[in-house]
């Protein structure tokens, strides 16, 4: 259980983090998504006391992370592959990080095993691709077999096969009843892997609901009609307050109605209706319709060839 | 989505173990041995003492006139000096080694592992700065003393007797070794401060270099008595007194100021270096990592 309250971070003039509250629950995986410069890897920064928060607090367990008698085995947090001596092999590196609580090479051979990093344990981590990096991150952040993971990007730089091996493995911890925190600006990733999610956007949490619900509530859920008679059609559906918009003259995609209620209106009027179809709205679009005003760095427009040229 | 029911693992039982100091060092010794550049640096020790104190020795023996036996205190203060003839060198590798212990951390990262996994944070800084002096001590005694042992004939070949059973010389040697560990402290703690390798170095190599050098010519210039002190309260040369075989030296014309007794200079040289960490530990409870 991790619980942030009015939780704020600023560089100087910069609010990184400003005034967010959430909770994270055991026994799922909870997605923090967000374009970049959202704040979540500063967020997580500050759960595990990298980063001092500004203003509020957050706990992990009930006590701030450094409070805990042995802060590894309550939290195991993987915030970017590179935070290893580049010239210290990968059994060295977790050796060292277990040793200060205690942890020995048993355990240390048993997370070298769980990640598939046997084969190159001995070799220094400066050669390592990013994807045996994320590896290494993921094998010192299970070093201390934690109730708590916070894992940002994890899948970052890996390849197909880790990706689905990554996603796996947190399903695995939280179906284990471990609290499961990951963060990735990839929306597709996110709905594989996530239970929950957390949106933030310029720093600010931006919705904090199930999957489902953010899928729901954000695109709404639009029905697609097709009638011969749409002119009488939309004319109908503009006296119940739905929102209708036509792309072709027999075509009608209706927000704001179910398509059980549709289909009554329209049975009710003597309306053909061919087809009657609701639409899902994906994870991707409920994503860039939350964060469309929220995007700290927008890409430059694509210069046209005149310009280009010049 | 299903929700999975599976019971919460039971809290951290205090059985397990948690952070200790014992775990830290230990630890920060797997960190120092398992690193190329560190093992590199102490071999270098050893050699340039190996190299330079016979060399001193031979420049020694060929000065002394031949059949003209020197007495008990000067042939044992040319021992020390012989003994500790490379510090001049090994110093420069032991503050490099010492800013880079730290700063190496900060330039790789790993020092987000090292304070997610000990969140107090200056355990993890005194941990390592132990670690750190003891085997800088060891190695540089060893270092010191091979090279002495090294040296022995040579001064022989020049009538110059070394008596091994003389405290006074061993407290030399034991001196060396422990301002070598000293002044690597005092280059971790600079390093620990700026955080960054090249300004790490540059700044520690300044203050034990740079700074006497232009304090020392400023005092013969000016000869001015504060400027001598000032010189001698320099943590090189107030460290460099550590090692220095007690005997009246005939008093040095450049010398301005009054000259600390070893235990005073390695007093000095403590109070720098206690000094930087005190500031190094404000500074990293202070900032984020």
């Amino acid at each position: 259980m991790i619980e942030a309250t009015g939780l704020t971070k600023q560089y100087g003039p910069k609010t990184a983090v400003d005034d967010i509250s959430f909770t994270v629950r055991p026994g799922q995986v909870t997605g923090f998504l967000g374009p970049n410069g959202a704040g979540k890897s500063t967020t997580m920064r500050m759960i595990v006391g990298l980063d001092r928060p500004t203003s509020g607090r957050v706990t992990v367990n009930g006590k701030q992370y450094a409070d805990h008698h042995a802060p590894l085995r309550e939290v195991g947090v993987l915030l970017d592959a590179k935070a290893v001596h580049t010239g210290r092999s990968a059994l060295n590196h977790l050796l060292a990080v277990g040793a200060t609580h205690g942890i020995g090479r048993k355990r240390v051979d048993e997370v070298i095993a769980l990640t598939g990093l046997q084969s190159v344990a001995n070799k220094r981590v400066g050669g390592f691709s990013l994807g045996m990096g994320q590896r290494l991150g993921l094998a010192a952040a299970l070093l201390g077999d934690p109730a708590t993971l916070v894992l940002d990007e994890p899948v970052n730089g890996l390849d197909p096969e880790g990706v689905m091996w990554v996603r796996q493995l947190t399903r695995h911890l939280a179906a284990e009843g471990r609290t499961v925190l990951l963060s990735s600006h990839l929306m597709s990733e996110m709905a594989q892997t996530a239970d929950h999610i957390i949106v933030l956007g310029r720093g600010r949490v931006i919705a904090d609901a199930p999957v489902g619900d953010i899928v729901a509530t954000s695109t709404g859920t639009a029905v697609t009609v097709r009638t011969p008679d749409a002119a009488r059609l939309t004319a109908l559906l503009a006296t119940a307050e739905a929102t209708v918009t036509s792309t072709a003259p027999d075509l009608l995609i209706v927000n704001g109605l179910t398509a059980p209620r549709i289909g009554e209106l329209a049975a009710a009027e003597r309306i053909v209706l061919h087809e009657l179809t609701p639409t899902v709205g994906s994870l991707e679009d409920a994503y860039m319709q939350l964060t469309a005003d929220d995007v700290e760095y927008h890409a430059g427009g694509i210069p046209t060839s005149q310009e280009a040229a010049r | 989505m299903t929700t999975t029911t599976a019971p919460a693992p039971a809290p951290v039982s205090s059985t397990l173990s948690g952070v200790s100091f014992g775990g830290i060092l230990v630890s920060e010794w797997i960190k120092l041995r398992s690193l190329r550049s560190t093992v590199w640096c102490y071999i270098i020790l050893i050699v340039i003492s190996i190299g330079l104190s016979p060399l001193m020795a031979f420049a020694f023996s060929s000065g002394v006139q031949p059949g003209v036996e020197p007495d008990f205190d000067t042939a044992q203060s040319i021992a020390a000096q012989v003994a500790t003839a490379s510090i001049g060198f090994s110093q420069l590798v032991v503050s490099v080694l010492g800013a880079l212990v730290i700063t190496g951390e900060y330039s790789t990262g790993m020092i987000r592992s090292t304070l997610s996994a000990v969140p107090k944070r200056l355990p993890a800084l005194f941990g390592k700065a132990a670690v750190f002096a003891v085997v800088t001590f060891i190695v540089g005694f060893v270092a010191l003393l091979v090279g002495l042992l090294v040296a022995i004939p040579v001064l022989g070949n020049g009538d110059i007797p070394v008596d091994l059973t003389d405290g006074a010389l061993w407290l030399s040697i034991a001196g060396g070794a422990a301002y070598l560990a000293l002044i690597g402290l005092f280059s971790l703690a600079i390093g620990a401060i700026i955080r960054n390798s090249a300004g790490g170095i540059a700044a520690a190599l300044g203050a034990i270099l740079v700074l006497p050098t232009i304090v020392s010519v400023f005092a013969v210039i000016s000869m001015q008595e504060w400027v001598g002190n000032l010189n001698n309260l320099l943590p090189s040369n107030a460290g460099a007194r550590m090692y220095t075989y007690p005997v009246e030296m005939l008093q040095d014309q450049f010398i301005v100021g009054t000259q600390l007794e070893p235990w005073q200079g390695a007093l000095v040289l403590l109070v720098w270096t206690a000094a930087l960490f005190l500031l190094a530990s404000v500074l990293l409870k202070r900032r984020d990592a």
